[in-house]
Parts: structure tokens; sequence; C-alpha cells
């Protein structure tokens, strides 16, 4: 383990340096249905190890995953590696800046649940039973399917030269189905993923497949766009483009950069008071929950936005200690490279929302009042551009048009636009379809007044 | 190693047995503004084993243990033999090479200290916050990496190669009160320490077209004759066309294929595509695919029609078609599946001027600040376009978006010049979660005699 590794750092460092250190083990197993038959089925055993330095007052890292089957540490082999990381940490170190970086101290660490036994011993049968049966559920004429499961049993072990430490072990699985239907040059994709630390329930697997056939019924009919500033209500899975410009602007790394313009914002209102951001280390079930962050620094809940009034950003240790303020406990660090600030699980609305997910239909029942409209499941190319600012204009890839409170078709060739700071300061509704999307739990949001352009 | 790699394959019970090893070196130094965000250098090995059987599917193993690499190759077999399959897997023929493959390294990066990374980016980075005090923030990445290689099958291939890589990128963030505008400048190479040397002007030119930019207007969105820079028309073609030419998207979905039947005509005579994955020098190249098939030059559309298509050993057999070196993996973690290496629209004739000579209002797109196709629809954002007003390129505008439909915009490519060039950038391809992969594009400027450009949409 890193014991040794961290025991070998105290040893080398000068008075007032430090170190801490990562080491994660995941075994995976996925099974993949290609184009509507199992294909194959692979495993994954991977291990490495992250170490940071404080030494003379400059911060280095150094990663690798040639920890051999010794652990790190242990034995002639295991000490040989551990040495050469440490001279490889305390060699990027000599280039480092110089940084007052505190490592936390040890602390009780809240009770979570991220291990789930049936599914670390869930057999391959298993698995490959739970792809057939969305298989069977989504196959059709003129339709060809792709269904991949994947399931994690991972270790993950943080350590620090000031005494902190803490370990578990996660489960997670998930599963992934995706829909194509190809007429002419009219190419249709839709796919629907769930993700959990449990093995998916027959109920969940039934929700993928309502969502996704719901969504290609309703998509089998091509209507024309509509056009103007329009009632726009974005599903849970097309919310990205609205989210991310707010996600990017809590970053606390952002607010160091002054590129956020949450930066001067704190406890002042910015969205509508129906609009709140958690973020939940704690929530039960989720692959992202763990009981301290890369850091050795305890999960806690963070409220990021309260009733429409901005609290606070996200740090990890360094950009705490150059912010001179603490870290919120959102360390992540891979094998490679340095710990940057990262969400865990993202809830809009209040800690504890996450736990009452529901399966409802397309539009959250927000449809009701439009007259006319657009319905946005997927949009091309977010994520690209100048994102922080809160400009977005993308064309859709699924979207489907409203009339007199019915999705009347799918429509193609269209484009959304607007500020997200001017759309979510007036929430029009609330779906009741609340649901995680990867790590995120949203409802449907109705935006009004977002630039609808036919192209 | 090799004798390592063939007592296991000898040892494995499976059909067809393959392994791959892989160690790599690398390092990277980021600034950001005058700070050095971080200096790493790391340590990554592992290995691959894929499995097949008769009446059954593919079995892989991935590891980062040697120790385990008996382990893994009975693990694959086992899968293999628990994946079931009423149409078997064939793999089209490959003669199996020998080929001992040392790639020019070119001053081997693992030799040159970290130190000196840092003041080479350093200064590239200086060169960039050098232009004016507009730049209000920079983003500067060295990179490098020096991967040793080792691929075994049972049908007797035996490779071991040397491959180096070097990337520079940059990012110039120049702002006046409200607007903020950005340059970026990335190199990309297979090479080593002495290809990224004197590289200063690039940089320096990216900060001071995002100053530039801070005084252009936003181009009137609207449908006009537009011509691509090299840069865009070579991430344009990788992006729109390049990823439907990938035989796992058609060889087992009957529609795709229809779509995409050989002979069928996607655009004028100008236009000429091919993927060379044998092309001499570029981050997209390499001897061997990650199955051991030599790479080649493959046509895709000659004089507008549809001629060819990427393959593996796998799609190749269910089409009846010949492999043609494009299963590549990114790393020992992920298995080989079908991608694209360097790829390009063909040399067409005459010049730039040629193409905008008779243009009375067009626009003239440049660089790419990133694009995506989503099944027959893209969107690229250039870096920054240029009016062409009276057959003249006029003044500098931003915001160029150009979105639009694949098959009609192919269609649409009226004029192809001579002037060819191969973008050398860094960056990488993704798919099926594997990113990110090296490869080149290139192409010469390309017209299109009509397209969408936009980014602002009408408020009301």
């Amino acid at each position: 383990m890193i014991d040794g590794l961290l025991e070998l750092a105290r040893r080398r460092l000068e008075q007032g340096g430090g170190a801490d250190a990562l080491e994660r083990r995941v075994e995976r197993t996925s099974v993949a249905f290609e184009w509507g038959r199992l294909k194959a089925a692979g495993v994954t055993e991977e291990a490495g190890v992250n170490l940071r330095v404080l030494h003379r007052g400059r911060v280095g890292v150094a990663g690798t995953t040639n920890v051999g089957a010794e652990n790190v540490g242990a034995g002639d082999a295991g000490a040989q590696h551990a040495a050469l990381l440490l001279d490889r940490a305390l060699a990027s170190a000599e280039l480092g800046e110089e940084l007052a970086l505190a490592f936390p101290s040890r602390a009780k660490l809240p009770r979570v649940t991220t291990h789930v036994q049936r599914t670390a011993d869930a057999s391959l049968a298993r698995l490959i039973e739970i792809g057939q049966f969305l298989l069977e559920r989504l196959t059709r004429e003129g339709c060809q399917v792709n269904v991949a499961i994947e399931r994690d049993v991972s270790d993950t072990r943080v350590a620090n030269t000031a005494g902190a430490e803490g370990a578990y072990r996660s489960t997670g699985v998930a599963v992934s189905a995706d829909v194509w239907r190809i007429a002419g040059d009219d190419v249709l994709a839709i796919g629907d993923a769930i993700e959990s630390t449990d093995l998916p329930s027959e109920d969940a697997l039934e929700g993928v497949v309502r969502s996704i056939t719901s969504r290609l019924d309703h998509a089998l009919r091509i209507v024309a766009p509509p056009e103007g500033a329009l009632p726009v209500v974005f599903t849970p899975a097309g919310l990205s483009a609205v989210l991310l410009p707010v996600t990017q602007g809590l970053s606390g790394k952002a607010v160091l950069q002054g590129i956020s313009p949450l930066a001067t914002r704190v406890g002042q209102r910015v969205f509508d008071e129906c609009f709140s951001l958690t973020d939940d280390p704690l929530a039960p079930g989720r692959t992202a929950s763990r009981p301290l962050d890369d850091e050795c620094v305890p999960s806690r809940g963070t409220g990021l936005v309260e009733r429409g009034v901005v609290q606070r950003f996200i740090y990890d240790l360094e950009t705490a200690a150059r912010a001179t303020t603490a870290s919120t406990g959102h360390g992540k660090r891979g094998i490679f490279g340095k710990p940057v600030p990262g969400y865990t699980n993202l809830i809009l609305g209040e800690s504890g929302d996450g736990r009452r997910e529901t399966w409802r239909e397309l539009g959250g029942g927000l449809l009701k009042g439009i007259n006319d409209g657009l319905l946005v499941d997927d949009l091309i190319g977010v994520g690209q551009g100048n994102v922080i600012g809160g400009a977005f204009s993308h064309p859709v890839a699924l979207a489907y048009r409203i009339e007199r409170g019915e999705i009347a078709g799918r429509v193609k060739d269209a484009a959304v636009a607007g500020n997200v700071y001017e759309l979510l300061k007036r929430i029009a509704g609330l779906g009741n379809d609340a649901r995680w999307t990867g790590s995120r739990f949203t409802p449907s949001l109705l935006l009004e007044g977002v630039a609808v352009a036919r192209r | 190693m090799i004798d390592r790699l063939t007592a296991a394959l000898a040892a494995s019970r499976a059909d067809y047995t393959e392994i791959r090893v892989e160690q790599t070196w690398s390092s990277a130094v980021t600034m950001r503004g005058r700070r050095l965000e971080s200096a790493t250098a790391s340590e990554d090995q592992g290995g691959f084993v894929r499995a097949l059987n008769r009446g059954s599917g593919w079995g892989t193993a991935s590891f980062t243990s040697l120790d385990q690499l008996a382990a893994m190759v009975v693990r694959a077999d086992e899968l293999s033999r628990a994946v079931l399959l009423e149409r078997p897997i064939q793999l089209a023929p490959v003669p199996p090479q020998r080929a001992e493959g040392i790639l020019d390294l070119d001053g081997d990066v693992r030799g040159v200290p970290l130190a000196e990374k840092k003041r080479l980016i350093e200064a590239y980075n200086g060169a960039m916050l050098a232009v004016s005090d507009r730049i209000v923030d920079t983003l500067a990445t060295y990179r490098d990496e020096v991967s040793e290689y080792w691929y075994v099958n049972s049908e007797g291939a035996v490779l071991h190669e040397l491959r180096p890589e070097v990337t520079l990128s940059g990012t110039a963030v120049a702002r006046r009160d409200g607007t903020i505008e950005k340059g970026l400048e990335s190199i990309g190479l297979r090479r080593g320490w002495r290809s990224v040397q004197d590289k200063a002007a690039g940089f320096r030119a990216v900060a001071e077209r995002a100053v530039l930019l801070l005084d252009a207007p936003t181009v009137t969105g609207g449908t006009y004759p537009v011509v691509l820079d090299p840069e865009l028309a070579g991430v344009f073609i990788h992006e729109a066309f390049g990823h439907l030419s990938e035989a796992d998207f058609v060889y087992e979905n009957p529609q795709a294929r229809e779509m995409m039947t050989l002979g069928r005509r996607f655009g004028k005579p100008v236009l000429n595509v091919g993927d060379n994955g044998a092309a001499s020098g570029l981050r997209g190249t390499l001897p061997f695919d990650d199955e051991g098939t030599p790479t080649q030059d493959t046509a895709l559309i000659r004089e507008g029609i549809l001629v060819g298509r990427l393959h593996s050993r796998e799609t190749a057999a269910a089409m009846h078609e010949r492999p043609t070196g494009n299963a590549r993996a990114i790393s020992f973690r992920h298995p080989p599946i079908v991608r694209m290496t360097n790829t390009y629209i063909g040399n067409g004739r005459g010049t730039f001027e040629d193409l905008i000579r008779d243009l009375k209002l067009g626009v003239y797109a440049c660089g790419a600040f990133g694009g995506q196709t989503m099944l027959e629809n893209f969107s690229f954002t250039a870096a920054y376009g240029y009016m062409i007003r009276d057959g003249q390129v006029a003044e500098l505008v931003k915001d160029v978006v150009l979105a639009g439909n694949l098959f009609q915009t192919l269609d649409r490519i009226d004029h192809i010049a001579g002037d060819f060039r191969w973008n050398q950038m860094g960056g990488g391809c993704g798919k099926g979660g594997q990113f990110p992969l090296p490869v080149t594009e290139g192409a010469p400027h390309v017209r299109i005699e009509e397209a969408l450009i936009g980014g602002d949409l009408p408020n009301d």
C-alpha cells in the first residue's frame, strides 16, 4: 500500500514538507452487444499510484501504473518502484510553484454505502442476462440495437503525512442502450444510460426501455421546426448546454482565473427562486459517492445555489490554498497529473432530492400549457466555444415540436440559442420527471424566450 | 519480452490469440498566465489480450500488472467461450508480419531534463503574453511520450516498435471590457525534442489574432459561398465524412450499409478523399495497426464516387473486402476498433485566388476551435474568418460557425485548389470511449458553393 511510500517521503522530505498519495485498483467486467447481438466480453485490471509532495515550499506530482503485483512500498521491487516515484515527484516539485499547501489532519469520516456485495458477486452470465433483456425489449423492425454493460469493483485508498487516511471499496454498474434507425439519409439514434452501485432492478430496465421507445415513437414523424422566441422544454439529458456554464462558473478554479461571471455574485440572487443546486457526495446508490475526496477531505454536501442565490464555489486543496479559503472536499485525482476540483453528484434541488427518481412521460408534465414550442433532448456541440460566458447556440440532435400541449413530431434542421444567465432568471416550470443522467439529478425545465431558428 | 509473449501465446487454448504490451514514458509541463501550473513525468505500462474461438465472440483482458500475463490469457479465452454466436466472427487474412520498427526519435525526449522542457514552453508562453497587455490569460502545454510497443498473435506476427510523440498547445485569451476572444496554437508530431524548437512565431501569431478579433465584427448569419482553409477543410472531412467511412458503423447494419453503398455519388468530380496511415512522418502514421496489418493509402471517394472504406480484419471479412490497417487502440486499456489515421481531401488545381475570384460576397473560414458531427448533421466553429467581397479577401470577422447536413454539404464542394498541406496538430480523435487517438488531417483550400454560416440566431 501507499503507507510505505509516505513513510519513505517522510524520511526524504525536509522540515515543513509533506506528501499525500492515492492508490486505486479497478476491476472492470464489460459485455458488449453490437448491432443486435452479443459480440464481446472483457475484463480490465488496473492499478496505479499518484503521489504529491510539498518540498521546500513547492508542489510536485508523479504517477505510475508500474506498481507490480507487489504493493508499492512493500518488498524489494515495491521499495524500488516507490523510490523512483518519489524521485520523479521531487523533480516535479523543483519546478513547481510555491504554495502554502496544508494537508488535512485525521478526521472522522461520514458513513456512506459505496459497495454492494451482490454487484461485486454478479457473474458474467448475470450481466449478459441484463443486456439480453434490453436487447429483446428494444428490438424492432428497421432498427439496430447496441447495448453495453460495465461492472466496476474498485478499491481506493488515500493518505497523507499529516495522519489523515481513508479507504473504501466501491461497486458500480453502468448500463447503456441505443437504438439506430436509418431510413434513406435520415439517421436517428436514441439512447439512454443508467448507473448505480447496485444491479439494476427490472423496473429500472423497464424505465430505460420506456424512455427509448417513447422518444423513438414520437420521432418517426418529422415536422417542420417552429421559429422565434419560444417556450422550450429541456429534458434532463437536454439540459447539459444550460447547466454547463453554471457548473463551470461555480468552480473555484474558474473564479481564481478571473473568468467566472459568478465570481462576485455570492449572496446575490442570480437565478429563479425555484433554482437550487447541490453537490452531494453522500447520495445513496450513486457511483460518484465516497466518504472522503481524493485528498483526504471528509465528504459533505455542498449547497452551491440556494433558492436562486449563489452560496459558494467548489475547491480542492490547491485552489483553496491559492484563494485562501478551505477545500470543500472536491479534490479529484487520477493516476497521472495533479488533483483538480470536480463535482460528485450534482443535484438540481436540495440535498436528498436525488433519492426520489421518477419515470414519467416525455416532457415531465410541462407540455400542457405550450401552444407552440420545442422539447430539446440532445444538442450538437455542447462544450464548444466560450461556454463560461453563458451564451449558447447549438443545432439540435434530437428535438420535438410541441403544438397545443402535445408532441407533434421530431424536428430536424433547427437550432436553439440563448444566454443561460438570462434564461434561468425566470423558470416557467420544473417537470415531475426528475432523474439521474450520469452523475447529475434534474427534472425537465421549461424556459421561455429561447431563440429557435430553422436552418 | 518477445519470448515472454510468445510463451504466453503458446499456452493459450483459444483458436486465435493476440497480445499487445506497451510501456510509455511521458512528461508534461503546463503554464497558465505567468504561473507554472504543473510539471510531471509519468510512467504507464500494461498489456491487452484478445482471444477468439469458433462459434464464440471476442474475449478481452487488459491489465497493468505484467505478472498477470499468463492468467489474463486464460481469462480472455474463458470470456470468449462465454459469448456464444450463431454467425461466427471471421478475420480477413493478413500475412503475419515480423518487424522491428524504430521510428525516428529526432532527439529522444527521455534524455531531456524536465527543467529544459519547462524553459521551452515558458518561452512560447512568454511569446503570447508579450504580444499586448490585452492578453489577459494564457495556457501553454508541452507534452511528450515515448512508447515501446510489442505485438504478437497466434498466426505468427511479431512486432516491436518504439513510437515517439510530442505536442505543443497554446491558448491566448484577449479581453477588453466584456469582450473575450481567444487564439489557439497546436502542434503535434510523431517525432522528438528537435522538432519542437523555434516554434515561437506560431504562438505569437495566435495571440496577435486574438487581439485583432476584439475589434472584429461578428459575421452576419446567412447562406454564403464559403471557402475553407486547409486546416478547417481537414477537420471537416475527418468529422463529417471520415467517421461514416469506418466500416464498423456499417458492416452489420443493413440500413447503414445501403446508405454507404460503394459507387454512390457523394460529391462532384473534383472531390477526392482518402486515408493514409503510411504517409511519412505524420502523427497518425504507424507501420502497422494494432492487429498487425500494414497501414496503407486507402481511397474513400474518387472523383465524387464512394470507392472504399476503412476496415479492421473483422469488418473486412464481414463485407468481403480487404483489411486496410485501420484497427487502432489508444492504449493497452482498449481493444482495437476501426479508426482513421491521416485523412485527407486530395489536391485539386489552381490557387486560393482562383477560388475567390468570381465570388461577389462570401466567407473565408479559417482554423478550427472545435467541431462535432452527430449522425448526418455537423457544426464547426472556425477560429476566425474573413469576408470575401468582389473577389478579394476583405475584413476579419468572428464567431464563424458552419453548420449543415453532411450529404448536402459534400455535394456542394465545387472547387478545390492545388495547395494541399497536412495540418500537424495536437489533440486527437475520440470514438467509443477512446480519446485522444493521434490522427492528422490534410487538405487544400476548398470551396463550398453554398453553406449556412451563423453564430448568433435572431432573438425574436
